[in-house]
């Protein structure tokens, strides 16, 4: 059980950060447990020290050969495939070459294709025009029928008037002749009553 | 100070342009260093440098799959990993869980012609390593030889950093036990 505050042999190995270093460093110092792990370790690593590295017994080297070496287009697309950054870079340069091809193939754009906002205009102005034509139909037959229906009630009339002006001309008629027989039964009175003898001739 | 007047970063680029002779610098600079992270594994020579020879292909035929060149020694040694537990893999009959037995290195105690340290320690040191399990003794090698970080051992064994470190301390414990009756005698 360690009663430093952080591993003394990760102090010993330099794996602590730099504050944590320093606070074990104090620790240390005033603590001979921690002092004595220190020793036992730098002593089993000066024991493994002592195995010392090998000489290599045949020197590592490769020839250039064409014939083994990845061509240059290999190389490149392996390169291209092994790297993210690369990868990406060639996607973007693909991505505007097709839109550069597209749009210099894009066929123009023709006149008798409207706009959206060109055929709603349009389809507004025929169903206004078509709209003004029926009402205007529609209030030319209806005069239509009122004229003929005024036509009808005058000669209605003028009948009714031609009617009345004759049966008026028929009893004025009558109204005449009953007076003029009126007036000459009076007149024949009268005569009577102003020759007693009779006969005025 | 170590000059170089090329940087590994470049050389990496180089070759990745088919510069066979970039890549053969390169491979001088690395090769010893894996063919004894190789050699501690597998403890055995003809081993370590065939699979040396294989991780060097390897790494020249994945070379452009290296996204950043500063990271080419975890991505070398994760090669050299996977090359070494493939070859596990062949040796060990199915479902046999016992490791390869060590080559006798008798010759690390010397370099050149010359001791360097007693044979003895060597020899212990040798024989203590080799009573660890593999992903221990790996993790040993990685980081007390190979000087990697945490984290890089991590992405090399493919293992979380709290696993690689509990590895490490349990074969430190175990090494230090094993190699205390040697100290004692005072072979340091």
């Amino acid at each position: 059980m360690s009663c430093s505050p952080f591993d003394v042999r990760d102090y010993y190995f330099k794996e602590l950060a730099e504050n944590e270093r320093r606070l074990t460093e104090v620790h240390v110092k005033t603590c001979a447990h921690c002092r004595e792990e220190l020793d036992r370790m730098r002593g089993t690593e000066i024991a493994l020290l002592a195995l010392p590295d090998e000489e290599i017994p045949q020197r590592i080297g490769f020839v250039s050969d064409p014939v083994f070496e990845p061509s240059a287009f290999r190389r490149g697309w392996e390169a291209l495939w092994s790297s993210a950054a690369r990868l990406g870079f060639a996607s973007a340069a693909m991505l505007s070459v097709a839109l550069l091809v597209f749009s210099l193939t894009r066929p123009a754009p023709q006149a008798s294709a409207p706009s959206p906002a060109i055929t709603r205009a349009a389809l507004e102005t025929e169903v206004s025009k078509r709209v003004n034509d029926a009402v205007s139909m529609a209030v030319a037959q209806s005069e239509s029928r009122q004229a003929r229906d005024t036509q009808a009630l005058l000669a209605a009339s003028d009948r009714r008037h031609a009617l009345e002006t004759q049966e008026m001309k028929v009893r004025f008629e009558e109204y005449i002749e009953v007076e003029r027989k009126r007036q000459n039964a009076t007149m024949l009175a009268s005569n009577d009553a102003g020759s007693p003898t009779g006969d005025v001739r | 100070m170590i000059f170089r007047a090329v940087e590994d970063t470049d050389l990496i680029r180089k070759a990745c342009r088919g510069d066979v002779e970039a890549y053969n610098l390169l491979i001088s600079r690395w090769e010893r260093r894996v063919y004894n992270y190789l050699l501690r594994i597998v403890a055995n020579r003809e081993d370590a440098l065939d699979l040396s020879q294989d991780v060097f292909l390897k790494a020249y035929q994945n070379l452009r799959k290296l996204d950043d060149p500063a990271r080419f020694a975890p991505w070398l040694y994760r090669i050299a990993h996977n090359e070494a537990y493939s070859l596990f893999r062949k040796r060990r009959p199915e479902g046999e869980t016992e490791e390869l037995q060590p080559e006798t290195l008798e010759g690390a105690a010397t370099l050149g012609g010359n001791a360097v340290f007693p044979v003895e320690l060597t020899l212990a040191v040798s024989s203590a390593l080799h009573k660890l399990t593999a992903d221990q003794r790996e993790t040993v090698v990685l980081k007390i030889y190979q000087g990697f970080k945490f984290e890089e051992i991590a992405e090399i064994v493919s293992a979380p950093v709290s696993t690689v470190k509990s590895r490490l301390y349990t074969a430190l414990e175990l090494l230090k036990a094993e190699l205390a009756p040697v100290k004692a005698r005072g072979v340091s």
